[in-house]
């Protein structure tokens, strides 16, 4: 299984350690009943990348590449068959729940639809400000309830919806705005890293934007590493320092995003690439728009 | 605009839809919307969430919920309107004369049926064939969506097929009757981009091969060139601007659309590096639309973008722009262009 290897450049590699490193990630699923042979299918194949600390390394390739399931991995919502999963220098790959327990404060996911999961009835509020009610105790900051309605107070302002609709239930905001609030409840626990699992498909164009621009706010002020999943190649370009691509359970390509786009090697990064910029060449061709 | 029930196979007239809401204001979908399909033709529908395209894509097959209600208006296909029709006279229609293409072919498809026989069910609701006909038709329809092995096909399961299979197949479901009019809402947002211009080019071939029309809502102004003829652009409920393809997309008029175009191609251009031109220590940001669409239960009296928009005057605010025509067939509903 090899992988093509794009070297950062000597000036652009940073002395920032890595935040998030995984190596050797492997994960199967089995599939078959009770009277079949279980066959294993390895959904996510021997991947290895890191993150350097406050930046956004973008996972992309099509439906059904493993993306998905390496994110479940990485914020442990599935324990990986094998491999490592380090946080700053600690491997929580196979850590059990209960170590797990400090970790879940520093890393946090968001999804697409994220308020699917979400109660509707639920205020603003008391989805936001649940992860500070399970994880902060005692005289931690978050503990008791006007600490928690000052801080669900500054997120909203964050995450620019109004703190007035504090107490408004979800079902009652918009796709766009529910997507707010789940950062917003992500960000409670002033979590060092953010999973983003296609959490900007399925949002129209200018919600999509606002979202994206929020993000990259937020990484600026609070100097956030993501790992952004998507099957979006533009939106992964414009958001991402560095693109992975994955085909089949594999990492095929990694590298800065610069030199993914301008040399593609893999099939699937070429495809991937190729069929965006069709879609650019198309519009351009009939908005006159200049590449 | 009198006589056209010839000229236009579909003509919706002053269509006005709203939702009740539990304990609340009626929330007005469609606020007097006129539009017109030409036979054959490909017409896109833009806007964003919630103003009222996936509303007028449902009325026209007349399949609103329960707590929608058309206020006023009329439906026209080929002169019948559809408002007036009982439900075994719309039965007749659906499926038939106009068809729809679901967002979610995965919500759409029955689990414990095989594809194929789900598309021999619309045939046998509509068509008098006998079995072997209906099956040799399905397998038909299944070669023409692109299944090189129809019989294979036939009777694989749902869950056995990837997305893109599920979307041609519920594509070849649409088109089994041959409808004159094809609905989609949103065909391609839940795909990726290799998916999408599979879709777009198989819906494309559809209307070459049977001179189908097919309206098609979207959010996304990329999906559309070389794909739709004309455009109708929709904000809070009415059409705020209307032309070709061309036009629509090359020199937008209203000011919401220019906004949606230059964010359109600013983000799919992310991919030409040389137009990302960072900050020292940061990234582009996205030409975003800044603010949100108006509260639905209670629009204001004027222009509805007017809140968002960069070159509003005090007009704007006073009443509605009424339609300006600013060349033939293409028509604008902007302060700009005139009082």
């Amino acid at each position: 299984m090899s992988i093509y290897l794009h070297k950062h450049s000597p000036h652009d590699q940073s002395a920032v350690a890595s935040l998030l490193r995984v190596q050797g990630l492997c994960k199967n699923y089995r599939r078959g009943g009770l009277w079949q042979r279980q066959m294993p299918i390895a959904a996510v194949c021997s991947v290895a990348f890191e993150i350097p600390r406050g930046q956004t390394l973008a996972l992309v390739g099509e439906s059904g590449s493993g993306k998905s399931t390496l994110a479940r991995c990485v914020t442990r919502l599935e324990r990986p068959d094998s491999g490592q999963i380090l946080i700053e220098g600690t491997d929580i790959a196979q850590l059990h729940s209960r170590e797990l327990a400090p970790f879940r404060s520093r890393i946090q996911m968001v999804f697409q639809d994220a308020a699917t999961a979400m109660n509707p009835r639920f205020s603003a509020l008391q989805v936001i400000e649940e992860p500070l009610r399970i994880h902060a105790t005692g005289e931690q900051v978050g503990s008791d309830r006007p600490n928690r309605r000052e801080i669900v107070r500054s997120l909203m302002i964050e995450v620019g919806i109004s703190p007035d609709w504090m107490h408004r239930p979800i079902g009652h905001f918009s796709g766009g705005q529910r997507q707010r609030l789940a950062l917003a409840r992500a960000l409670a626990l002033r979590p060092q890293l953010l999973v983003l699992d296609e959490a900007l498909s399925g949002l129209d164009l200018s919600t999509q934007a606002q979202i994206a621009n929020l993000l990259l706010d937020l990484q600026t002020s609070h100097c956030l590493t993501y790992l952004f999943i998507s099957h979006d190649l533009a939106l992964a370009a414009r958001l991402a320092d560095s693109i992975g691509v994955m085909s089949e359970g594999e990492l095929v390509e990694l590298g800065p995003t610069q030199q993914i786009l301008s040399n593609p090697n893999h099939t699937a990064t070429r495809t991937l690439l190729a069929s965006a910029k069709s879609a650019a060449a198309n519009l351009a061709a009939i908005t006159g728009a200049s590449a | 605009m009198s006589d056209s029930a010839e000229k236009y196979f579909v003509q919706v007239r002053q269509l006005a839809v709203s939702y009740s809401s539990q304990g609340g204001n009626p929330v007005c979908a469609l606020d007097g919307l006129s539009i017109e399909i030409r036979a054959g033709e490909i017409i896109g529908v833009l806007g964003e969430s919630g103003c009222g395209k996936s509303t007028l894509a449902s009325a026209l097959l007349r399949l609103l919920p329960p707590n929608a209600r058309c206020e006023a208006g009329s439906i026209l296909v080929r002169g019948r309107d559809l408002l007036s029709l009982s439900e075994s006279e719309l039965r007749a229609i659906r499926g038939r004369e106009i068809s729809l293409i679901p967002q979610d072919p995965a919500l759409a498809l029955n689990p414990l049926m095989t594809v194929g026989s789900q598309v021999g069910e619309v045939l046998r609701a509509h068509l008098p064939l006998r079995a072997e006909q209906r099956r040799a038709r399905v397998n038909e329809l299944l070669r023409e969506v692109g299944f090189a092995h129809p019989d294979e096909i036939y009777s694989a399961y749902p869950h056995q097929l990837s997305g893109g299979q599920r979307q041609r197949i519920v594509i070849a479901q649409a088109v089994a009757c041959r409808p004159a009019l094809l609905i989609a809402d949103e065909p391609t947002s839940k795909l990726d981009s290799i998916l999408r211009a599979e879709i777009v080019a198989l819906m494309s071939q559809m209307r070459r091969q049977h001179g189908t029309a097919i309206l098609v809502v979207s959010h996304d102004p990329a999906l559309f060139p070389g794909f739709a003829d004309r455009i109708a652009v929709i904000y809070a409920g009415r059409i705020v601007e209307i032309g070709s393809s061309a036009e629509i997309l090359g020199r937008p008029l209203h000011p919401y659309t220019q906004a949606l175009v230059r964010l359109s191609i600013s983000t799919v251009m992310s991919t030409e590096m040389t137009t990302v031109t960072a900050e020292p220590g940061g990234k582009a940001r996205l030409p975003a639309i800044e603010g949100e669409s108006l509260d639905p239960t209670c629009m204001p009296v004027g222009c509805r973008f007017a809140p968002r928009c960069s070159e509003r005057m005090e007009i704007c605010s006073r009443r509605f722009p009424p339609e300006f025509l600013s060349e033939t067939s293409r028509s604008v509903n902007c302060f700009k262009y005139g009082e």
